[in-house]
C-alpha cells in the first residue's frame, strides 16, 4: 500500500485556515464530503481519540486517526496549515501536514487500518524530512512529490 | 439520523477505541509509529456521557448486548447485516427511514446502520 494510492485530490486542501487543533480536526473532516450526522459521529471520535494522546508524531506531523462504524472503507484527507497548528506534538513544536484516517471497524485484529496508519506515518515522514511540501502550490505537484518520494 | 442510533453509534466507536487503545500488539505498533495512547480515564467519562443520553430502556439494551456481543449496532452494506451476514428484507432495505427510525436484524438482533456508498 503507498499513500499514492490512498489519497484522492479532492480530499487535500493545502491552505488549512484553522488556528486550533479542533479546528484543524473539522476542516479535514469537511474534506470527506459526508452528511452532518455522519460528520459529526466521526468528529466526536476523533476528539475522543485525541483526549487518549496527542496523535502528532513531531517534525510538523500529525496523524488523526480513528474507526468509525459510518464508514464502509479506509479515507484518507489531506491538510496543510502554512502557519502551523499547535497540536501538542511530541516535540512540542507545530505541526504543519495533517494526515485524517478514518477506517471500517471490520477486522480483528484490524490490519488494513494498521497498515493504512503505518503507510500514512512513512510517506508523512519523507514529506517532513523532504521540507518541499512547504512551498509546493497546488495539489496536482504535491500528489506527484508524494509518487516521487514513494518511488 | 435517529438521535438514539446515533448515541449507539457513537458509544460503540468509543468502545472500539477502549479496546484497540488496551490491546497490546496495537499500541506497540502504534508506539513504533510515534503515536502514544494513555489518558484511558478521559474516555470512559466520555462514554458514561455518551451512556446518560440513553433512554433507561435502551441503556439496558444496550449494556446486555455489549457485555455478550461486543456490538449492539451493525452496519449494513450491500443489504447484508455486517453482524450475521443475512440479506435484509427488501421491505425494510429501501424503506424511506432507514437510520431514521430504529431498526433491528430480525436474524441476530442488532440494531442497523445503513452505511453510505
Amino acid at each position: 500500500m503507498k499513500l499514492s494510492e490512498i489519497i484522492v485530490p479532492g480530499r487535500i486542501n493545502l491552505n488549512l485556515k484553522a488556528t486550533t487543533k479542533d479546528g484543524v480536526l473539522e476542516e479535514l473532516v469537511n474534506l470527506l464530503g459526508l452528511r452532518t450526522p455522519v460528520r459529526d459521529t466521526i468528529l466526536q471520535t476523533l476528539r475522543a481519540r485525541e483526549e487518549l494522546g496527542s496523535t502528532a508524531i513531531g517534525k510538523g506531523v500529525a496523524i488523526p486517526h480513528c474507526r468509525s462504524l459510518v464508514v464502509s472503507k479506509i479515507i484518507v484527507a489531506v491538510g496543510r496549515s502554512k502557519a502551523g497548528v499547535s497540536f501538542k506534538s511530541i516535540d512540542k513544536k507545530k505541526a504543519f501536514l495533517f494526515f485524517l484516517i478514518v477506517a471500517p471497524p471490520v477486522g480483528n485484529p484490524p490490519g488494513d487500518y494498521l497498515v493504512a496508519l503505518g503507510t500514512v506515518a512513512q510517506a508523512a515522514r519523507l514529506l517532513a524530512e523532504d521540507k518541499r511540501y512547504k512551498k509546493i502550490r497546488d495539489i496536482r505537484q504535491f500528489m506527484k512529490l508524494v509518487e516521487e518520494l514513494e518511488a | 439520523m435517529n438521535p438514539q442510533l446515533r448515541v449507539l453509534i457513537a458509544l460503540q466507536d468509543i468502545l472500539m477505541l477502549l479496546r484497540d487503545a488496551k490491546d497490546p500488539g496495537q499500541k506497540r505498533v502504534l508506539g513504533k509509529i510515534g503515536l502514544k495512547i494513555d489518558k484511558l480515564e478521559t474516555l470512559e467519562t466520555t462514554r458514561e456521557d455518551l451512556e446518560n443520553q440513553l433512554s433507561p430502556s435502551l441503556l439496558g439494551e444496550y449494556r446486555r448486548a455489549t457485555e455478550r456481543y461486543g456490538r449492539i449496532v451493525a452496519p449494513v452494506i450491500g443489504s447484508i447485516c455486517c453482524q450475521c451476514f443475512v440479506r435484509i428484507p427488501s421491505a425494510i432495505d429501501s424503506a424511506d427511514d432507514r437510520n431514521t427510525s430504529l431498526y433491528r436484524c430480525e436474524n441476530c438482533g442488532m440494531f442497523l446502520y445503513w452505511v453510505d456508498k
